[in-house]
């Protein structure tokens, strides 16, 4: 069993580096990469290219899962006619509740004219199909269908149904990646709805959901408080539901106490998610529109426009329909 | 040659095979026991092929697997290389070893394998402090014995020609 089969010779006299040495030289070479990526952007093209070539592994790996939907789908027509009948049900309710809806936020147009405040009602947004979840169960990402073809951009803020879901942390050119609001590198600023407190809540992984670290040990805060998006820091549109606090934790002897809150939205559920515009994206990304526009002013000889025009050309652009028209901008 | 234009094609579609089962979506419970199948399937090819040279393969499928997982760039790498450079080095005491010591010797290459992977999410800021990590150990530990009888079932009637 344990014998070389009769084509098998070995060399002699080996040549070229022994193992040893082809261990700690390809050890070298990997501490190099992990230094590098993590210091900086220099791998991601080597990083996009060999994500295009593993593609068909991906798709491979999600055909089981896509049979198991497709044997999902075939439903009886009596089950139907139960989720027809249901779905009627809901329906009905849900008109009844948005009609109070619309008055609420007729109410609510007129109050914020009077107040002339700037935040939009309507944030404009984008229905994105979830078509990856990152398996490794230390790492919260999604993938979605929609990318920078369709305005996506890096820091975009994403919602479901339930309440803010993540954050766009990578755009390609028709998909782009997410990172969820459970995932221990990431961080959202939030308002407790009933005191108006401000703070930050930071990922604490599946298990735990949200933490909300060093809150002042006599801070106004309970368990069931529902914490809403904030927009401080521009990333998020303001008042969108994040969680709810479900237990307050005091440390002896510290002059903090931790919050923990289940997340609203439903993260490990549904395959859509929205994809929101917020008012000031434009301030924290370095738009390509923005820049393509001004080196076409400056290229132009016949026009000789000073600086200080080109600046407020580029602030008079139309902040409203920005989103929509951004890839247009751009000649 | 065609005997080893074969070994190789075995060994390229048994790789491809383990990155599939490794990302193959499991539920949440089975996910945190999923066995790692790419240090086993490579760490099979070490200890029972000395024609191939594992080493290289061990660094490109890493690489791949940081891409899939969205890790930086060579920490599967490096475990990979280190768990075939073991098995590699200690072939020969290995392979006199029967089918349940080896099982337990291999013990310490996946623990070691956890623990580079653990070490390299600490060291780049993505701290995921939880037991369940350490429980593919024990899932690897024991999916070895089925892999390498299932691997030389395979590999039997090629073997025999």
């Amino acid at each position: 069993m344990n014998t070389l089969p009769e084509t098998y010779r070995r060399p002699l006299f080996p040549r070229g580096p022994g193992l040893g040495l082809r261990a700690f030289l390809l050890i070298l070479a990997s501490l190099a990469l992990v230094f590098n990526d993590t210091r900086g952007d220099s791998l991601a093209s080597l990083r996009s290219g060999l994500s295009l070539m593993l593609t068909p592994v991906v798709w491979l790996a999600s055909l089981p899962s896509s049979v198991l939907n497709a044997a999902g789908d075939i439903s009886t027509r009596e089950t139907l006619e139960r989720e027809n009948g249901e779905l009627k049900e809901k329906q009905l309710l849900l008109e009844a509740r948005l009609q109070k809806m619309d008055a609420l936020e007729a109410e609510n147009r007129r109050i914020r004219e009077l107040l002339a405040s700037a935040a939009r009602i309507q944030d404009e947004v984008l229905i994105a199909e979830i078509i990856a979840i990152n398996q490794d169960p230390y790492r919260n990402q999604i993938t979605l269908n929609k990318g920078r073809s369709h305005g996506v951009y890096r820091g975009q803020a994403l919602v479901d149904a339930y309440g803010v879901l993540g954050q766009i942390v990578s755009v390609g050119r028709d998909r782009s990646k997410a990172l969820l609001i459970t995932d221990p590198d990431h961080g959202v600023p939030i308002e407790v709805n009933r005191t108006g407190m401000q703070t930050i809540a930071v990922g604490g992984g599946d298990a735990r959901g949200l933490r909300l670290p060093f809150l002042p040990s006599n801070a106004d805060i309970q368990v069931g408080d529902l914490l809403v998006s904030s927009a401080l820091g521009g990333r998020f549109p303001a008042g969108y539901p994040v969680g709810t606090v479900y237990e307050l934790r005091h440390v002896a002897g510290e002059h903090f106490m931790e919050a923990y809150a289940s997340p609203a939205a439903h993260l490990n559920q549904g395959r859509q998610a929205l994809l929101v515009w917020s008012e000031d994206f434009r301030l924290d990304e370095p738009d390509d529109s923005i820049a393509g526009a001004d080196e076409d002013l400056e290229d132009r000889p016949a026009d000789p426009s000073s600086p200080a025009e080109t600046g407020g050309d580029t602030a008079a652009t139309p902040d409203g329909d920005a989103p929509a028209s951004a890839p247009q901008v751009v000649p | 040659m065609t005997d080893l234009r074969a070994l190789y094609l075995g060994f390229l579609s048994s790789v491809l095979v383990a990155l599939v089962f490794q990302l193959v979506e499991l539920p949440d419970l089975l996910a945190a026991a999923r066995p790692m199948w790419a240090p086993l399937i490579l760490a099979y090819w070490a200890l029972r092929e000395p024609r191939i040279s594992t080493l290289l393969p061990a660094f490109l499928v890493g690489l791949a697997m940081d891409v899939l997982f969205g890790s930086p760039l060579g920490q599967h790498a490096l475990g990979l290389i280190v768990v075939v450079y073991l098995v590699e080095r200690l072939r020969g005491i290995f392979i006199l070893f029967p089918l349940w010591q080896a099982t337990i010797a291999l013990l310490p290459a996946w623990a070691i394998y956890s623990f580079i992977m653990f070490w390299i999410d600490g060291a780049t800021h993505h701290e995921a402090n939880t037991l369940l990590r350490w429980l593919p150990v024990l899932s690897t530990t024991l999916f070895w014995p089925l892999l390498f009888s299932v691997m030389e079932l395979l590999r039997q009637p090629t073997e025999d020609e």
